[in-house]
């Protein structure tokens, strides 16, 4: 049955929570190990920039959703993305794990993620964009969330991961939502858009940052000591449920992100040696050829109230 | 049942409207009547709308009476306190004060089919009885804090950009805007040289142009005052300047992106970061929404004491405000520039007709009138800034100026011909909207884009689908044929002469 957006707007109003909402200096920091501290730092970091990247590519969706309701579901999508990397913030500084209260600079992939989402993300289809982003929400949010409410028992930080996994609930209902609402468009309509997308050398451009960014997110996932059976499951749901629906089947887009995803967790494809040497290449990426940090980028922060 | 005589006119309203209506009514001969104002003086929008920086966005010289010109506009835009004295000068040029009933707050109007005359409820007053009546209440008379959620949990205080607190000291407080629409553009620059820090909430950018006001020179005001064409020259200048503008702004033309060119290259050339100037870009077709002018609000926007936040407003807590990127902005004010209560559906005030028709209730679903003065089922009853006659792009008191000719002659025409009753046919009422809202299809205003002008159902009741010439032209003259008339009965009063009645 398809979703009512006007009660899904609703319903994220409803929801809303606040970072003034946790206590942040409540009992429980010191659970964490010495040697979890070591390996969570990075994993954390990666996470905030995930989420601030993801907020984006949202900013982006607001732009091309086709009403008001869809809009404005975007627009909060955006700054709850935000939220979560804001309240990531605030839990690595709980841990002690920010550097003179600096924000973490992002690893290479995702300076290019930045860049690319600056430059092009406007100007990217509502089919690209929301196929791409639940995907991304499916594999990295999914996988590395349930990972630390698995792992980490500190109070704190399973009170914000549920409340991010119950915003994460409703991104993820809306994508597949708005996948099927795209997959009732004609064929020709589908293959035109298809056809005219991959022509853009904004979207070849973004695939190539797109297959090193997963890879590389991936190992560092692994050598967090996160089984890759939850990647695989997180890619399964991606799957699964897209593959309830004939419509969302009918998107191509769909179909090449979700065969990418199975690609991407078979360490034993041969599209890794392509992906491992994009992520090497990558790594001597020159960083003067990126543009200036945008400001968008330059806006999180783990202090409750401003 | 009151037995005082009743007035020829009750005027409702003491803005400009009213003052206007009560000029040409005096210089039509019409004396008996009386304007009946909320307030304790005259002045209307502009003596509620004192914020800093209050101004008009319409050059001074097209926003005034033709039929009393001001030589003595200081500048090409004028300041709420200017406009606010020309109100003045012209009560006194035209001896209105006498005519003013001051705290007389009307809660209600019914028409008396039997006698003829409206009956006018007045809060703690008789009521007045009238022949017949000007609805000048003006659009843009009722302001309230917006629906937000925790609104009323707010500790800190909180000011609305119509109901300035001029006691309040802004001098190192933290300060909210909510809103960005003609108001905010104004209070904001004003805002930051004083604050400690200022943080503007905005949900949707408008297209904002630059507005160059310069000084008029003494020369300039001596010359319009020794050779008055001249000062008409310059008002038809601006007249038919911004009659070009509709082009671009009431329809969606090549010369809308026009206007939106000018609007982005505004943008760029006063902020240079990519990510503020997507902030500020709007999505819909520039005319959709009212269109700002300001050179000094950019700039306001990027001091180091001022942030734009763009963020979905979550809630009002008790310290500030929440926004969904989960942060609380904690303010010692909230400044709610978040615009008017428009009656779109309904009436401000209820209003019965005849057969005891009640005007709210046909109002339901968008109001609607006769070439946006008068409504069928409410004989001798005139509205000024009725339905569907807001301008996009020109003065409104051009606009206004053809209604109070119109309303003038139709009340001359009832007191004249002592009619009981002129009330517009129903057919041509119907006519004349199913052929208004076809033309306001095609206009930017329904094109998309979520605004005042609409009803939450996408009705267009507010502006009018032309040129302000075209809608001046309709009202060059009431036609008697689009009305019905009952003449009253023998023995009822008859005009006295223009001239020959006492004030």
């Amino acid at each position: 049955m398809a979703m009512d957006l006007d009660n899904m707007l609703t319903k994220i109003k409803d929801k809303q929570w606040s970072l003034a909402d946790i206590d942040w200096d409540a009992p429980g920091a010191d659970t964490i190990s010495p040697e979890l501290h070591a390996r969570l730092k990075p994993f954390m970091a990666d996470l905030v920039w995930i989420e601030n990247v993801g907020a984006r590519g949202f900013a982006a969706l607001a732009r091309k959703a086709p009403n008001d309701t869809l809009k404005n579901i975007y627009l909060h999508f955006h700054a709850e993305e935000q939220k979560h990397a804001n309240a990531e913030l605030a839990l690595m500084r709980r841990w002690g794990m920010l550097d003179g209260d600096e924000v973490p600079e992002p690893n290479v992939n995702v300076k290019l993620a930045i860049d690319w989402l600056d430059k092009y993300s406007d100007g990217m289809s509502l089919s690209f964009l929301g196929t791409v982003i639940p995907m991304l929400e499916v594999a990295l949010d999914g996988a590395l969330v349930k990972f630390i409410v698995d792992e980490i028992s500190d109070p704190v930080c399973q009170e914000v991961f549920k409340n991010i996994n119950s915003d994460e609930s409703r991104h993820l209902a809306v994508g597949f939502e708005v996948l099927d609402i795209l997959g009732h468009a004609r064929t020709r309509k589908i293959v035109i858009e298809l056809l005219g997308g991959w022509m853009n050398p904004a979207l070849i451009l973004g695939a190539l940052m797109y297959v090193p960014l997963l890879n590389k997110m991936r190992d560092n996932i692994v050598a967090m000591g996160v089984n890759e059976e939850r990647l695989y499951s997180a890619m399964r749901r991606f799957q699964s449920v897209g593959d309830r629906s004939t419509f969302v089947k009918r998107m191509p887009m769909y179909r090449i992100v979700s065969w990418h995803a199975g690609v991407v967790v078979n360490r034993k494809h041969p599209y890794h040696l392509f992906a491992d040497g994009m992520v090497k290449a990558t790594s001597h990426f020159p960083k003067r050829l990126l543009g200036p940090q945008p400001t968008w980028s330059k806006e999180l922060t783990y202090e409750p109230v401003a | 049942m009151s037995t005082v005589k009743p007035l020829d006119v009750a005027i409702i309203g003491g803005g400009f409207a009213g003052i206007g209506a009560a000029i040409r009514l005096k210089q039509s001969g019409v004396t008996d009547f009386a304007i009946l104002e909320r307030g304790d003086e005259v002045g209307g929008t502009w003596r509620d709308n004192t914020y800093p920086g209050a101004a008009c966005d319409i050059p001074s010289r097209l926003y005034s009476y033709s039929f009393a010109p001001n030589p003595d506009w200081s500048h090409t835009y004028s300041s709420s306190s200017e406009i606010l004295g020309y109100i003045a000068t012209m009560v006194d040029k035209f001896a209105l004060l006498s005519y003013f009933r001051f705290s007389h707050t009307v809660t209600a109007v019914e028409f008396d089919e039997d006698a003829g005359i409206w009956r006018v409820s007045v809060d703690g007053h008789p009521t007045v009885t009238a022949r017949t009546i000007v609805m000048a209440s003006g659009p843009l008379a009722n302001a309230s804090l917006p629906a937000i959620r925790g609104i009323e949990t707010y500790e800190g205080h909180k000011i609305h950009s119509a109901r300035w607190d001029h006691d309040y000291d802004f001098t190192g407080k933290k300060v909210a805007v909510v809103g960005t629409g003609a108001s905010a553009v104004q209070i904001v620059p004003k805002l930051v040289e004083q604050a400690a820090s200022v943080k503007v909430f905005q949900r949707t950018p408008g297209w904002a142009l630059p507005r160059v006001n310069l000084r008029t020179s003494e020369r300039t005001k001596k010359l319009y005052r020794r050779f008055p064409a001249t000062q008409t020259l310059a008002r038809n200048a601006w007249f038919w300047g911004h009659e070009s503008v509709a082009l671009g702004v009431v329809w969606n033309t090549p010369l809308t992106r026009v206007v939106e060119l000018v609007g982005k290259a505004h943008l760029r050339s006063q902020v240079k970061d990519p990510w503020l100037r997507r902030q500020l870009t709007p999505d819909f077709r520039a005319g959709c929404k009212r269109l700002l002018m300001t050179s000094d609000y950019y700039p306001a926007l990027q001091k180091d004491n001022c942030t734009l936040v763009t963020w979905p407003i979550a809630k009002i807590a008790p310290k500030g405000i929440r926004t969904v990127e989960g942060i609380e902005h904690q303010f010692d004010c909230i400044v709610f520039a978040t615009g008017f209560d428009v009656s779109k559906t309904g009436t401000p005030i209820p209003i019965t007709g005849r057969g005891g028709r009640v005007l709210a209730e046909e109002w339901k679903t968008g109001a609607r009138a006769y070439k946006s003065i008068a409504v069928s089922g409410y004989p001798n009853m005139y509205f000024t800034f009725g339905p569907n006659s807001g301008p996009g792009h020109s003065s409104a008191l051009v606009y206004m100026a053809a209604q109070i000719d119109y309303l003038v002659e139709a009340i001359t025409t009832v007191l004249d011909r002592n009619l009981k009753v002129l009330d517009v046919r129903q057919e041509r009422q119907d006519e004349y909207n199913v052929d208004l809202q076809k033309r306001l299809d095609k206009t930017t205003w329904n094109s998309g884009c979520k605004s005042w002008y609409l009803t939450d159902d996408g009705f267009n009741s507010t502006m009018f689908p032309g040129f302000a010439t075209q809608y001046a032209n309709q009202l060059k003259s009431v036609e008697l044929d689009d009305f019905t008339t009952v003449a009253m009965e023998p023995a009822s009063q008859v005009r006295v002469p223009a001239g020959a009645r006492a004030v």
